[in-house]
């Protein structure tokens, strides 16, 4: 009996089209190493140890008065806020005429192992602050610390309220106990202090291994599929390579540091309950007066919203902003949607104020 | 002659094979619980793709039950991939948020820590018979030096901030 096929011919077209591109993908790829993930130029305007601290270059003749410092975060690096000129967060504020500074936390090594909250917060932070201040001439920045560099500059923040004019509090890491994402379920069952004990930094491969179980079907096989789909797309595959390049460069966090952090902040949440010490000192988020806006991404899948939302209650400040946008973590820094709502909402806010 | 004779037992004596025979029931010790923390981790690895086996199971029970048809076209295998897609991430995501697999995963980890610290052990065992620093002996130097580091960065920052203070 002669049955009749009902598969479609353009599935096999499309087989046929999905293993050309392939095979042409090495072709018509860069290599890792080709692409250059600096966008934005920028002078190293300071050095202590492994950190530098990066201003960089004006875009418009004139420039608000406050300059800005950006408090990356620790997992990955600075580059993701400038991975092209379409989406660069630091373009576009350079472009609504604001003074930009970086601070890239750098690669730790074992001997850096020790290094602690106190460093980060009194030791690198707070010398990257006092140097814009005397370069810039003035008493007080703006401070924008993204994810765990949200955690960071919110430590600094009450610390050292005197030189924080504006706080920009982009996804942080607040409430652990909040936090819903697969990361702090990991992070609450961990023995931090076996693991600092006996490999001492938190090697790259255990943040890796933390990636690939967030929507590890979505990220591990559709985003492939697409990209070969689009390998003839080059705005695409430069775009995709660039994401690519800078996920797969993730540097160790100083053990110390990794220890405080999952001990204080995920196993025991003492940040938003205001007993957290750093360096000696507690940290006290009603001193955080100054004006606050903070920005959180509803999809996020990292540090999820109910995690970061609660600086906005906790805070001192009267003059206060949350906004929430319709996008993921990495989504709220680096898309169209950064470069059309949040970006310009951002610049709005700052300038009013800078 | 007596010195011809009493030299190969000095060298003996402060030689690396000396030293290394001397802590040799040492790297004993730390195979025997090498083994012992091996089948504790083997227990929790076997656990764990247990786990993600048994989560693939559902996910694909799932997957069959909303798309029971064989996708005949460009558009219903587009659909099918989509469903797949969100099944699978959806039924992961909650295994990977659950307590079991936290617990589980924890202990995995802290197992494989053990396996490392016994390695380390065997490794400073051998250091030594060869007059290198330990583990913790690098790691007191490291710290001796983060501190001395630590307390001339407070220093240079707070002559900065007076210097600062002083010119404004």
């Amino acid at each position: 009996m002669h049955s009749e096929s009902k598969i479609d011919p353009k599935i096999m077209e499309e087989i046929l089209k999905f293993g050309k591109n392939v095979i042409d993908a090495p072709k018509l790829v860069s290599a890792p190493d080709e692409i250059s993930l600096e966008v934005t130029p920028h002078d190293t305007v300071q050095k202590i140890d492994k950190t530098r601290l990066l201003h960089y270059r004006p875009l418009t003749e004139k420039q608000h008065k406050t300059p800005l410092l950006i408090s990356y975060a620790l997992i990955n690096r600075y580059h993701i806020l400038d991975i092209q000129p379409e989406k660069s967060w630091v373009r576009n504020l350079l472009l609504q005429g604001f003074d930009i500074y970086m601070l890239d936390w750098g690669s730790p090594t074992s001997m850096d192992k020790y290094l602690d909250f106190d460093d980060y917060v009194n030791g690198y932070l707070d010398s990257a602050v006092e140097h814009i201040k005397n370069e810039s001439s003035t008493e007080k920045i703006s401070l924008q610390g993204y994810c765990t560099g949200g955690t960071i500059a919110t430590a600094y923040t009450t610390l050292h309220p005197e030189s924080v004019k504006n706080y920009i509090a982009t996804a942080p890491v607040i409430d652990g106990w909040r936090d819903t994402t697969v990361i702090s379920n990991l992070a609450k069952h961990m023995d931090v202090d076996k693991m600092v004990e006996t490999i001492g930094n938190m090697p790259p491969e255990f943040m890796y291994y933390c990636f690939s179980v967030l929507k590890p079907f979505e990220q591990g096989i559709e985003k492939y599929i697409k990209f070969f789909k689009n390998i003839d797309n080059k705005k695409f595959v430069d775009n995709f390579l660039r994401v690519e390049k800078w996920l797969g460069d993730t540097p160790p966090i100083p053990g110390e540091l990794f220890k405080q952090w999952i001990k204080d902040i995920y196993q025991d949440n003492l940040l938003i309950q205001n007993k957290m010490y750093v360096g000696g000192e507690l940290i006290d988020l009603k001193k955080i007066d100054m004006p606050t806006f903070t920005q959180i991404a509803v999809g996020d899948h990292l540090v999820s919203p109910e995690c970061s939302m609660p600086l906005h209650y906790a805070i001192g400040s009267e003059d206060k902003t949350l906004r929430m946008y319709p996008t993921g973590h990495v989504g709220m820094i680096a898309s169209s949607l950064s470069q059309k709502k949040v970006l310009p909402e951002l610049g709005k806010w700052l300038s009013e104020r800078s | 002659m007596h010195l011809m004779s009493s030299k190969p037992q000095a060298l003996t004596s402060t030689g690396p094979m000396r030293a290394f025979t001397a802590n040799s029931k040492k790297v004993t010790t730390e195979l025997i619980e090498i083994n012992e923390d091996l089948i504790g981790f083997n227990q929790y690895l076997t656990e764990y793709y247990k786990q993600l086996a048994d989560a693939w199971g559902v996910a694909q029970k799932k997957v069959n039950l909303k798309s029971p048809e064989v996708p005949q076209n460009v558009e219903q295998i587009e659909a099918f991939k989509r469903i797949w897609i969100d099944m699978f991430d959806n039924d992961f995501t909650e295994l990977f948020d659950s307590k079991k697999f936290g617990e589980n995963y924890g202990k995995l980890v802290s197992k494989e820590l053990e396996l490392t610290k016994h390695w380390n052990n065997i490794t400073n065992v051998v250091l030594q018979s060869v007059n290198l620093p330990s583990k913790e002996e690098i790691d007191e130097v490291y710290k001796e030096l983060h501190s001395l580091k630590k307390r001339i960065g407070k220093l240079e920052l707070k002559l900065k901030k007076k210097e600062t203070r002083k010119n404004a």
